[in-house]
């Protein structure tokens, strides 16, 4: 059964949207704030979320470019009452996936979250593209980005997807200084004044793989002021 | 990104006109140490560049009031939409799904009754927006008589209680001296029905407000709002009766609100000859909202206006 997440602060259309949806025969988690949705996001994994823009402490955008930065990508559907160019295109930058206006129709909203699900199933089933060519060598170290993992010696460890794909981005640009807005443009696909600062968490992590000495790093450099600098065969 | 965006052309314009300012005065220190023996010459130019500076800054000041209050309509603009679209999306869902799902007994009831609550609150925000319009122009005529004030307010809390679905108790009434005002019954009490509504939104789950009446030295009649809510900050107090002003904050998201409310309270109070005012130690602190009428002549021969 497919969990949908609605986060929605009024009561009367949580209610008639949670009636809908288990209707249809999903299963339903209703948030009442950005603060909670994100509690649920994490606690419910959902695979749809209805996410309303006005709410309470923290709005429908910054929710949704959280999420992005966090690596959720679970499909987004914003629903709101603006429905003005601007408000539609900040949605998207910020991530959405898909974007409709109050009062919308009933039926329509049930197709938009049928489609949004469906390729989420096609995107699953394809089959996984052979690993084992897209491998990058440096040192004792090895990253196999399509596992994705990163070894080390004869140490492994696994990488998330956003880590692969943070790690492949500066390896592209290896030896030059990459910003982090840069970054988050590129390996993010985001185009907002979203904090940066996210970035620097997967630096950190990832320092702890790659580095002999985390605190003294050596392959991924910070260039203050800029960003950061990937060096394959420091001197 | 749009507030950052006004408070740095509202920087930039400050820093601009005080720039202007600044090279006016140098150039006019330059021109003094050349011409210094010209006394007449001296007292003329003083004036001209009085006049310049003044321009300058009542430029600013105008410019920076512009941008704030475009600001506010923007914000008044998607408080409305808002308003106005949740009421209507809500009944259109639950109308479509009465059209299209087999729905039992109870629920459907339940679904009437949400729709009924929408549509009392897409009028009252009609309502609000409309009575903004009329309230604007002071020279539109009041559509006086005598009004019983206590019975006035228990119309209004009876109305309240039922719009929120709040505990009859919550909400308590303390009657002064009776008093009879001479106003237009309709206008008053959505000045009253505005405070009492505002009390009670903006206490969230523990609704405690109470409402008293009192004689001031036999010519006016005060009502007071008393609520143990958030709470108004200092500088704010003034400024939460302007029109479209709403305090920035968590506050104001959490409670829906066209900012309309209590602009219409303070004009209310200004056609009938008397004013409105807001009272608060401070956030967390209460408030309390006071509106102030004249008291009708006893012997009825009020004169019309």
């Amino acid at each position: 059964m497919n969990k949908v997440l609605i986060v929605e602060d009024e009561q009367h259309l949580a209610d008639g949207l949670r009636f809908n949806l288990e209707a249809e025969g999903y299963h339903v988690d209703v948030a009442d704030s950005g603060e909670s949705a994100q509690e649920l996001l994490k606690k419910s994994l959902p695979d749809i979320v209805v996410l309303d823009v006005m709410l309470p402490g923290k709005d429908g955008f910054s929710v949704m470019s959280e999420m992005r930065t966090a690596g959720q990508f679970v499909p987004t559907l914003m629903l709101t009452a603006r429905g003005r160019p601007d408000d539609v295109l900040k949605g998207f930058a910020a991530g959405a996936d898909d974007y409709l206006t109050k009062p919308f129709e009933l039926s329509i909203l049930l197709a938009r979250i049928r489609g949004l699900l469906r390729r989420r199933e096609w995107l699953r089933s394809s089959p996984p593209a052979p690993a084992d060519h897209d491998r990058f060598v440096f040192g004792d170290k090895s990253v196999e980005f399509e596992i994705p993992r990163l070894r080390v010696g004869d140490q492994v460890f696994p990488l998330t997807l956003m880590e692969a794909n943070v790690l492949r981005y500066l390896i592209r640009h290896e030896g030059k200084a990459v910003s982090r807005k840069k970054m988050l443009e590129e390996v993010w696909n985001l185009h907002e004044d979203t904090d940066t600062r996210a970035i620097d968490n997967f630096i950190v992590r990832l320092r702890r793989y790659i580095e002999d000495d985390p605190a003294r790093p050596r392959h991924l450099v910070t260039v203050r002021g800029v960003g950061y600098r990937f060096i394959a065969h420091p001197a | 990104m749009i507030v950052a965006g006004r408070r740095k052309s509202i920087a930039f314009f400050i820093a601009l006109g005080a720039g202007l300012i600044l090279v006016t005065l140098l150039l006019y220190i330059g021109w003094v140490l050349l011409n210094w023996k010209n006394g007449i010459l001296i007292f003329f130019s003083v004036l001209l560049v009085m006049l310049i500076i003044s321009g300058v800054v009542l430029n600013t000041i105008f410019l920076v009031r512009e941008i704030r209050r475009n600001a506010q309509h923007d914000a008044f603009i998607n408080a409305v939409t808002h308003e106005l679209k949740t009421p209507v999306t809500s009944i259109r869902l639950y109308l479509e799904t009465l059209q299209t799902r087999a729905v039992d007994d109870e629920k459907r009831r339940d679904f009437y009754r949400i729709m009924l609550a929408d549509s009392d609150r897409l009028l009252s925000t009609i309502e609000q927006v409309l009575r903004t319009g009329r309230v604007g122009h002071s020279a539109r005529v009041l559509n006086r008589s005598a009004i019983d004030l206590d019975q006035l307010i228990e119309t209004c809390l009876d109305r309240v209680r039922k719009v929120h679905h709040v505990d009859p108790d919550s909400i308590e009434f303390k009657p002064g001296p009776p008093a009879t005002v001479f106003g237009d019954p309709d206008e008053v009490s959505a000045a009253v029905s505005n405070l009492v509504d505002n009390a009670v939104k903006y206490s969230g789950e523990r609704v405690h407000v109470r409402v008293e009446t009192e004689n001031l030295e036999g010519k006016f009649a005060c009502v007071r709002v008393i609520d143990h809510g958030p709470g108004v900050p200092k500088p704010e107090l003034k400024r939460i009766f302007k029109r479209f002003y709403r305090v920035p904050g968590p506050q104001s998201t959490r409670v829906k609100g066209t900012g309309l409310g209590l602009y219409i309270v303070r004009s209310v109070a200004k056609r009938h000859g008397g004013r409105a005012w807001a009272e608060s130690e401070g956030p967390g602190q209460g408030s309390t909202f006071v509106l102030q009428l004249p008291l009708a002549k006893t012997n009825g021969t009020e004169r019309q206006s």
